[in-house]
């Protein structure tokens, strides 16, 4: 009787993960054409930055002692920090490469970062308990929802209309959706392309902490690994929301995690292994049929 | 302030050259129409002036900067705009977005809103539709606000690479008052790449005759219409001399 409430926050909850885990990767994609890889380790490492630098089995906090109100703004910038890093030393060198040998990059980045913090942390995963509390259930409608699903929705909420407003109502929101659309002109303008880059991946950055933050107290766990998912996810939601298309990746994210909630909750029992196998026969099927996503955008030219 | 000179530029995609060893040179407040042949290598010049396409070989220079080897944007800092061929206008931005991309690189910010006016007096039309899509904009609206947004960077030269392109002949005539006007206004150099010489002839002022990356032709726009060198720069095989 309250499978429906429950049901429908499991979804929107999943669903804004993927959406903020898309979002990062929409808008690097939306101003130099890049499907950055790298995302998913960016996750990873935000995750790791919350605990001191070990191979110990026990995760000892670092980022992670401080207080949320601390924690959250320093995780965040660490994010930023790391993309935007990955950007100076990595993608800047290669504006001019084409957008296949920029993506294998990206995946080689990855590699790189992963393996640092195979190398720092350890191979095995960690048990960390980051806001424990947020994990007890509340009461709604009937069902017993954790507290955490709704931040999870909230913050999704904030992420995405803030993010709007930035676009829409600051210099660099103007000037990253003019490049976004046609590089070379924003450039004619006057918009300089380095500090439109430099943006957009301190916003990804900033992006997949508010996802490493959630994925660690919804989980528990420090996994090296644990960015390779989310990653496949997110970039099947980008594609399915029309590359560059901010609001097609919310939009995808919300869909995919809606797909898969539903799924799990309404195959039968045999099939619920195989869960992924539908949900990836659904993606699939949007793809035959709208093969540009379903919320299609002019924006996927050639880069500069 | 805004004297340009090109001096033996090339410009080359890959191998194929676009402009072989063009010369010349524009003083402050001038009007120079660039006419030749399709493939004459017009829009690569106007490309590599403002940055958009990096030159092979020689110089340029705005008041004694020399531009090669600088990014577009930095370019733009030093007072030229360009207007592209075929507009290029950002179909998602509304009107006023467009015209507002390029006033960050203004120190004057105070005046940006009553540039913005005086571009919606000069083209009523986009007043209308400030808050529209571009995107939906109609040819001859979107050639205006190609215009109207390289005016809002406040530029000292101005580059229009065939403005009359696909336009019905009154709206050309309207753009082309527009410019003189401005130009009267604000004492702009401006470059214009036209392919009509009787336009040209009727606007009045210099013109460069390019044919296969050359310059082959430089003289008073309207001597240029009266001789058959334009005919020969579009058919002929031999390079002609100048006008008059
Ligand atoms: N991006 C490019 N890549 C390769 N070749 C190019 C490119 N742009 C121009 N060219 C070549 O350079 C030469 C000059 O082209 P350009 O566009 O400058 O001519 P144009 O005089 O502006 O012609 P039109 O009147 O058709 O606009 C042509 O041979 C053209 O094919
Ligand atoms: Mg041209």
């Amino acid at each position: 009787m309250n499978a429906i409430p429950q049901l429908f926050f499991d979804a929107m909850s999943l669903g804004g993960i993927y959406a903020m885990a898309a979002l990062g990767i929409a808008l690097i994609f939306g101003v130099m054409k890049l499907v950055n890889f790298a995302h998913g380790e960016y996750i990873a490492f935000c995750v790791f930055a919350l605990i001191v630098p070990s191979t110990d089995a026990v995760a000892v906090m670092f980022i992670g002692k401080a207080p949320a109100i601390v924690l959250i703004p320093i995780l965040l910038l660490v994010g930023a920090a790391v993309a935007v890093a990955s950007e100076f030393f990595v993608f800047r060198h290669m504006r001019r490469a084409t957008p296949v040998a920029m993506m294998i990059s990206s995946f080689a980045l990855g590699f790189v970062i992963q393996n640092t913090l195979l190398l720092v942390y350890g191979s095995r995963p960690k048990a960390i308990s980051l806001w424990p509390e947020l994990n007890k259930p509340v009461s709604i409608i009937g069902a017993s929802i954790p507290l955490l699903q709704i931040i999870v929705i909230l913050t999704t909420l904030i992420v995405v209309v803030a993010l709007a407003l930035l676009l829409k109502k600051t210099r660099i929101g103007l000037e990253m959706r003019a490049a976004a659309e046609n590089f070379t002109m924003a450039r004619l303008l006057g918009v300089r392309a380095n500090v439109v880059i430099t943006g957009a991946f301190a916003l990804s950055g900033a992006l997949a902490a508010a996802v490493a933050l959630i994925m660690v107290t919804q989980t528990g766990v420090a996994d090296v690994r644990m960015g390779g998912q989310i990653m496949l996810v997110a970039f099947i939601a980008t594609v399915i929301g029309g590359l560059g298309s901010l609001p097609g990746a919310v939009a995808a994210g919300f869909l995919i995690g809606a797909a898969s909630v539903i799924l799990q909750g309404f195959l039968p029992l045999e099939a619920r292994p195989f869960r992924d196998a539908f949900l990836y026969t659904l993606v699939i099927v949007v793809l035959l049929l709208r093969p540009d996503g379903l919320f299609t955008s002019n924006s996927t030219k050639p880069r500069v | 302030m805004s004297k340009l000179g090109v001096y033996d530029v090339a410009v080359r995609y890959g191998k194929i050259p676009a402009l072989e060893d063009v010369s010349f040179t524009v003083s402050e407040g001038e009007r120079l129409f660039i006419s030749g042949p399709n493939g004459a290598g017009k829009s690569s010049l106007l490309k590599a002036i403002c940055g958009a396409a990096p030159t092979s070989h020689g110089r340029i220079e705005v008041d004694g900067d020399v531009l090669n080897g600088r990014s577009p944007e930095a370019i733009a800092r030093l007072g030229l705009t360009m207007v592209p061929e075929g507009r290029d206008i950002f179909g998602t931005l509304t009107v006023e977005e467009n015209l507002r991309v390029g006033t960050g690189i203004r120190r004057d910010k105070s005046a940006i809103e009553t540039d913005i006016e005086e571009v919606y007096e000069n083209f009523p039309m986009l007043a209308d539709r400030r808050h529209a899509n571009a995107g939906a904009l109609s040819g001859g609206q979107q050639q205006m606000l190609a215009i109207g947004r390289g005016l809002m960077t406040n530029p000292k030269l101005m580059l229009v690479d065939e403005p009359s392109l696909g336009l019905a002949p009154n709206i050309v005539d309207q753009v082309y008052q527009t410019l003189v006007n401005l130009q009267k206004d604000r004492g702009l150099t401006l470059i214009i790449v036209e392919q009509s010489s009787a336009r040209a002839a009727r606007v009045g002022g210099r013109m460069l005759l390019l044919r296969g990356g050359n310059v082959v032709g430089d003289g008073d726009s309207v001597k240029f219409a009266e001789s058959d060198l334009l005919k020969e720069a579009y058919f002929g095989q031999d390079t002609p001399e100048g006008p008059s």
